[in-house]
C-alpha cells in the first residue's frame, strides 16, 4: 500500500512539477530551453499552440535577462521553475543581474518600427499574467497561463 | 530579365539570386537571439551587394522566429526604405504570421504566399 501510494505521488508529482531548469546567460540554451518548456506544456494538458505560446514567451523572457539583466555577458546563472496545477502552469525565472525591470524599458506606445519592447508585448500577449518582483541580487519574473482558456486543449 | 546567382555565408540563407531589381533569398532555420545576428550580416551583405529595390525573403523553411528576428526584419525594411525599396516576406508559416500580427507588422512589410506574387507586387 506505501509502496503504491508512493508511486501515486511520484506519477502525480511528474505531472505537476516542479521542474526546474539551470541554465546560463548563452544565446544557444534559447532554443533547446524553449523547446524543453513547450514539451513540458504538452505533458502538462496544454495543445500544441498554447505550448508555443508558453515557449516563445520564455524564450523572450531568457532572452531579455540576457540582454538586459546580464547586458550580453555570457556564464551568469538562469533558473526556471516549472509547475503545473488544475489551473495551468506557473513559470519562475530567476536571474541575478541589475535589477533591470523590462517594464521600464518598454517605450510607449509601442511603434511597430521600433522593435524595442517587442519581446514583453510577446509576453504580455502570450501569457495570462507577468510579475516582476525585484530581489536584493536580481529579478524574479513570475508568468502564468490558465488552460481555461479557448486555446488549452 | 536578367537573374544571378548570390552567395552567402550562412546556411540561414542557404540561396539568394538577383532578378531585375529584386533579390529573392530564401530563409532557413529556426531564428532568435543566439543567430539573429548572423542573419542580419547575410541580408545586410546581400543588400550591400546587390542595392535591390525590392527584397524578398522566402521564410517556407522558418518554423520559429523571436523578436530578435523580427528587429532584423525591421532594420532590413528601414534599410530599404531609405532608397523606396520593399521588404517582401513569403510563405510565412502560421507561427511566424502570427508573431508579426502580434508586433502589427502583418500590415507594414509586403506578404505574399509565393515568391512570383512578391514580384508581381
Amino acid at each position: 500500500m506505501k509502496r503504491s501510494t508512493s508511486r501515486q505521488s511520484q506519477a502525480g508529482a511528474y505531472k505537476t512539477g516542479p521542474f526546474v531548469l539551470k541554465i546560463s546567460s548563452d544565446p544557444a540554451h534559447l532554443a533547446p530551453t524553449r523547446v524543453a518548456i513547450e514539451r513540458l506544456c504538452t505533458d502538462g494538458g496544454f495543445n500544441a499552440e498554447s505550448a508555443a505560446a508558453i515557449g516563445l514567451a520564455v524564450n523572450e523572457a531568457v532572452a531579455n535577462v540576457i540582454r538586459h539583466a546580464y547586458g550580453g555577458a555570457p556564464g551568469k546563472p538562469i533558473e526556471l521553475c516549472v509547475r503545473f496545477d488544475n489551473e495551468g502552469v506557473t513559470i519562475e525565472l530567476r536571474d541575478w543581474g541589475n535589477g533591470t525591470n523590462p517594464c521600464d524599458l518598454a517605450p510607449p506606445p509601442p511603434n511597430p518600427l521600433k522593435p524595442g519592447g517587442l519581446g514583453l508585448l510577446c509576453m504580455r500577449q502570450m501569457m495570462d499574467s507577468l510579475v516582476f518582483t525585484p530581489q536584493p541580487d536580481g529579478m524574479l519574473l513570475v508568468m502564468k497561463k490558465r488552460k481555461s482558456s479557448a486555446s488549452a486543449a | 530579365m536578367t537573374m544571378s546567382e548570390m552567395n552567402t555565408d550562412t546556411d540561414l540563407v542557404p540561396n539568394a539570386r538577383q532578378q531585375g531589381d529584386a533579390v529573392l533569398a530564401t530563409v532557413r532555420g529556426e531564428i532568435d537571439l543566439h543567430n539573429s545576428p548572423e542573419l542580419r550580416g547575410a541580408l545586410i551583405e546581400l543588400l550591400d551587394k546587390a542595392r535591390p529595390k525590392k527584397l524578398i525573403l522566402n521564410l517556407s523553411q522558418v518554423p520559429y522566429m523571436d523578436s530578435s528576428a523580427i528587429a532584423v526584419l525591421v532594420e532590413m525594411l528601414q534599410k530599404l526604405r531609405k532608397t523606396g525599396g520593399k521588404l517582401c516576406l513569403t510563405n510565412l508559416q502560421p507561427r511566424v504570421k502570427s508573431l508579426l500580427e502580434i508586433a502589427r507588422l502583418d500590415s507594414i512589410f509586403v506578404l505574399a504566399k509565393t515568391d512570383e506574387e512578391a514580384l508581381a507586387k
